[in-house]
């Protein structure tokens, strides 16, 4: 399987989740899985997705700008480093964000192990 | 932990990747602004770099990708590193990091991310595995 379709498949799906049923990024963590958002760190798909439920803005809209993925190492685990742009309302700038998800192989699928997001500043 | 499932600087070796992903990443930039061409010693046969968007593998392609950038001179500020223990190799981590780069002869600094995989090697220290590099255009 192609990575870099892996990669894109993945992204797409782990923001139209976001953007449509933010509670069903949930499953997409497991219980070693760690989150940095913004400096802040958690531990646990029930800790990531109270941090990710808890955010302040009700609807949200990501749009990816790029998308670049490597492998990882022998378990079959893949690097992908996101950047974008995400509206938190009608009337909202969109901010710039980039993000750092480790990937790791699960029962034909994937899972997050590693989440790193900051917004980026002008 | 509290009960948030924080986990602040303990779990799974936490303040260990802080400290190290810090000293890394001074180190890094500091060789490229003031001596790129000892970036390569960083690289090992596996290693692999995409800079926006062109890949290359292996320390010899890396290093010369790095001193073929179209600049002479540079200085990377630093604004936010952040790091996490990888399971991908024993005691390996991410390192996920923010700034601004300053060209010479440019008005304005252009803003970067870049995120690397550092695998510990026999000396006791660690080596890039993975490298990704992304401007941040306004």
């Amino acid at each position: 399987m192609d990575p870099d379709a892996v990669a894109k498949a993945f992204v797409e799906h782990y923001y139209r989740t976001f953007d449509s049923n933010r509670a069903g990024l949930v499953g997409l963590y497991q219980e070693g899985s760690m989150l940095t958002f913004e400096g802040d760190k958690f531990l646990g798909p029930a800790a990531i997705a109270g941090k990710l439920g808890s955010l302040p803005f009700q609807q949200c809209q990501h749009t990816v700008i790029t998308v670049d993925c490597q492998p990882s190492g022998p378990q079959g685990g893949m690097l992908v480093f996101v950047s974008g742009s995400i509206r938190t309302g009608p009337e909202d700038h969109p901010l710039k964000f980039s993000q750092v998800f480790h990937l790791l192989p699960t029962g034909g699928s994937f899972f997050v192990q590693n989440d790193m997001f900051r917004l980026n500043y002008g | 932990m509290d009960g948030q499932g924080n986990a602040g600087g303990n779990g799974g070796g936490g303040s260990d990747c802080d400290a190290v992903a810090r000293a890394f990443v001074e180190y890094y930039y500091h060789t490229f602004d003031t001596n790129r061409a000892a970036l390569a010693a960083l690289y090992g046969p596996t290693s692999m770099l995409s800079f926006e968007g062109h890949g290359v593998a292996g320390a010899e392609e890396i290093g010369r990708k790095l001193a073929q950038l179209p600049f002479e001179q540079c200085r990377h500020s630093i604004c936010t590193v952040d790091c996490q223990p990888s399971p991908s190799f024993p005691g390996s981590i991410l390192v996920f990091v923010s700034g601004n780069l300053q060209l010479s002869g440019e008005e304005h600094q252009l803003r970067f991310s870049q995120m690397f995989q550092l695998v510990p090697n026999e000396q006791g220290s660690f080596f890039v595995q993975n490298d990704i590099f992304r401007l941040n255009y306004g």
